[in-house]
């Protein structure tokens, strides 16, 4: 069951987290927003190779949500109903999505873009490049915390100061992986990718019932929220 | 078919600097030639290579002059393993060149399989690249270019970053793969002795890119040994050169820290991806003794734990068993300016370490932040980077750019230099003036340690502290310098 997920389609994927966005359009009132995210909330439980994962990307989400209903809360005439249905439909939007998009296999979902859907090869095959580099950004992130707090322009304990830290080491984060694409796309050019206007692909697209299979309840999903109007 | 490669003046000059770092190169590659590119650190080496396989425009904006004809297809390896890398699982990223070329998708799996058997590496197709340690990655590279049929083999620097038995490995698949195919082969390289019986031209750049000699191996070693070592290449036969120190005054400490003990240190690393977190123990029950006025060396091969360890005694990395004595507090908790101020920690990858985009404020940031002034003219002459003060760090080579990281380390004179892998990628020159710094600031009374693979360094070591899967291991015989017929 829960090789489900692991082995399924990346378009099917992003399909669902897709079709998360057209169901969090319905979260109109905090009894729709209970039911639509009970029921993503069922789905992964039986579905997903690790829950804790997804939890972590709740997480994520939450801070987002939690600002949201404060705000509305705050600005939207003190109402709790109207600013937690809010914070609500924030995370049936983004979750699914943000869940299914790390079980994505840049290769096969290039594979998919360019053979199923035809899109053209260059980008496609320059995305799933940059795609696999992700985890790459991680151990990135770590080195420059390292190098900064070695010489003297680390953070001090004020939240302040770590706020203003993490700022800038995004931003060298970034500078980093712009360099690093410059590396990566010698390296790719230099493997023939420069002349490749037209290229083949090592491997099939499939579509298998599985994935058909995952679509419905995708869409199952997606239309819970619509149906209890 | 094999290919070839021909230079007609051809000159590069990357924007932002005055001076071209190629000029007026001829140079001629025939089919089936195996040549080895040699020259000191900014010779514009790595130049020469992109250009023959097309991918200057790539790698920056600049002026190019002259022209350059390569015939045939070209395989390249670039340094830094990892950045060929360009897919998740290991058939598929070798299958890359071959998507390209357009071979069909039937054709294409067996001739993956070939490659990454002759490249010796003994995993599935389905195996995560990211799972591969750096010498896995360069055959793995080199598998893709197998498959590929390459016409001409460019090698830039493929080896260095790899332990000697990694790097091994990879020179023995390269010369077999020439060996098997007939491809024409270009490399670059500091470490000039494994690669001389493999090749059969060597040419050798001067520091502004012009050919300084184009002769064969064996006249090469006989008549330009002394005078190359003296321009900075390192050759075989030449001990390693004596480590030039810096004025006292540049690593002179006024805080005194006597030593620094590792007690039973144990270190776990968390790996987490998509897929869930793994964990590997960097370190298990680590002990080890740093002191003052003594240049520990910390040896072992790669995955041996030498980089952990210097971040955790560095207080960089906090230690999940055991503790560091000798900074009055536990290292990791002590604030970053404070920390500053008693160690100077070199990182193995200097790219990430730079906080300006001066080479002249780069070497005086750390200093200006804890307020301790600094000779920063005097440190880049010993550095041998005066000529460049007002670069950009970023469009340094890389001997240049780990020399900076170096200074901009250590120009605040702290008590403690921490230095991972400070001689990776040196030519002679530099190799003398990176010792020398670690062998004054001992002399200072310093507590010095460096990770190491570097025979010649552990030679010139007052400790050796070996190291093997992220534990102690029994200290062997005395550090030996490398046999001096195979020194580099």
């Amino acid at each position: 069951m829960r090789r489900f997920v692991r082995d399924a389609n990346p378009l099917v994927l992003l399909a669902i987290g897709t079709l998360a966005i057209v169901a969090s359009l319905a979260v109109r009132d905090l009894q729709t927003a209970c039911l639509a995210l009970g029921a993503y909330a069922v789905a992964g439980v039986v579905l997903l190779p690790s829950p804790r994962f997804a939890l972590a990307r709740f997480g994520a989400i939450a801070v987002a949500s939690v600002s949201l209903v404060w705000s509305t809360w705050w600005l939207g005439g003190r109402d709790l109903e109207v600013a937690l249905t809010a914070g609500l439909r924030i995370v049936v939007l983004a979750l699914p999505g943000a869940v299914l998009a790390a079980y994505v296999d840049p290769s096969k979902l290039a594979d998919q873009l360019g053979q199923r859907l035809r899109l053209p090869a260059r980008p496609v095959v320059a995305f799933a490049a940059a795609m696999q580099r992700f985890g790459a950004l991680r151990e990135t992130w770590g080195q420059l915390d390292r190098t900064r707090r070695a010489r003297g322009f680390g953070p001090t304990r004020s939240p302040l100061s770590r706020v203003r830290h993490a700022v800038s080491l995004a931003f060298a984060l970034l500078v980093s992986a712009l360099r690093d694409a410059t590396r990566m796309s010698v390296a790719m050019d230099a493997r023939g990718f420069a002349s490749a206007q037209r290229r083949t692909w090592a491997e099939p697209a499939p579509w298998s019932r599985a994935d058909s299979a995952l679509l419905a309840l995708g869409v199952a999903l997606a239309a819970v929220p619509w149906l209890v109007r | 078919m094999t290919g070839s490669v021909a230079f007609r003046g051809f000159g590069w000059r990357p924007l932002g600097r005055r001076t071209p770092v190629v000029a007026g190169l001829d140079l001629r590659v025939d089919p089936g030639e195996r040549v080895l590119l040699a020259g000191p650190s900014g010779a514009g080496k790595s130049t020469v290579l992109r250009a023959a396989a097309g991918v200057l425009e790539t790698t920056g904006d600049g002026d190019a002059l002259g022209e350059v004809t390569t015939i045939g297809r070209v395989g390249m390896l670039l340094q830094n393993p990892g950045d060929a890398v360009v897919a998740e699982r290991l058939g598929r990223d070798v299958a890359f060149g071959l998507e390209n070329a357009r071979v069909a998708p039937a054709a294409i799996w067996p001739r993956v399989r070939d490659a990454l058997r002759a490249v010796r590496l003994p995993y599935g197709m389905q195996h995560p690249t990211s799972a591969l340690s750096g010498g896995e990655l360069q055959r793995s590279a080199l598998a893709g270019v197998l498959a590929s049929q390459a016409d001409l083999l460019l090698l830039d620097e493929p080896t260095s970053m790899l332990d000697d038995v990694n790097a091994d490995a990879v020179r023995r698949c390269v010369a077999e793969v020439v060996a098997e195919t007939g491809a024409t082969l270009v490399v670059v390289e500091h470490r000039i002795a494994p690669w001389l019986p493999h090749v059969d031209r060597v040419v050798v750049l001067g520091h502004d890119g012009s050919v300084v000699a184009d002769i064969d191996p064996v006249s090469f070693v006989a008549t330009l040994r002394d005078d190359l070592a003296g321009v900075g290449v390192w050759m075989p036969g030449v001990a390693a050169p004596e480590p030039v120190e810096p004025p006292v005054v540049l690593v002179e400490t006024d805080r005194a820290v006597p030593r620094l003990d590792a007690l039973a240190l144990g270190v776990d690393l968390r790996r987490t991806d998509i897929r869930g977190a793994t964990v590997t123990a960097a370190l298990r029950d680590v002990d080890a003794a740093l002191e003052s006025r003594a240049v520990t060396v910390l040896s072992g091969p790669s995955g041996a734990g030498k980089s952990t360890l210097l971040e955790v005694v560095g207080g960089l990395r906090r230690p999940g068993a055991g503790e560091v004595r000798g900074l009055g507090r536990p290292p990791h908790r002590i604030g970053s300016r404070d920390l500053a101020a008693l160690i100077g920690w070199v990182p193995q990858n200097p790219e990430h370490g730079f906080l300006t985009t001066r080479v002249r404020d780069e070497i005086a940031a750390t200093s200006r932040r804890i307020g301790v002034p600094v000779d920063v003219d005097a440190v880049l002459v010993h550095l041998r980077l005066d000529h460049l003060a007002d670069a950009n760090p970023y469009r340094l080579s890389g001997g240049e750019q780990r020399r900076l990281a170096l200074g901009a380390a250590l120009a605040h004179r702290p008590p403690v230099l921490l230095l991972d892998e400070p001689t990776v990628g040196q030519d002679r020159g530099t190799w003398a003036a990176v010792t020398g710094w670690m062998r004054a600031a001992a002399g200072a009374d310093a507590v010095i340690g460096a990770a190491s693979h570097d025979a010649d360094l552990a030679a010139r070591a007052d400790r050796v502290v070996p190291l093997e899967g992220g534990r102690n291991v029994a200290p062997g015989p005395a550090p030996a310098p490398a046999p001096v017929d195979d020194a580099r």
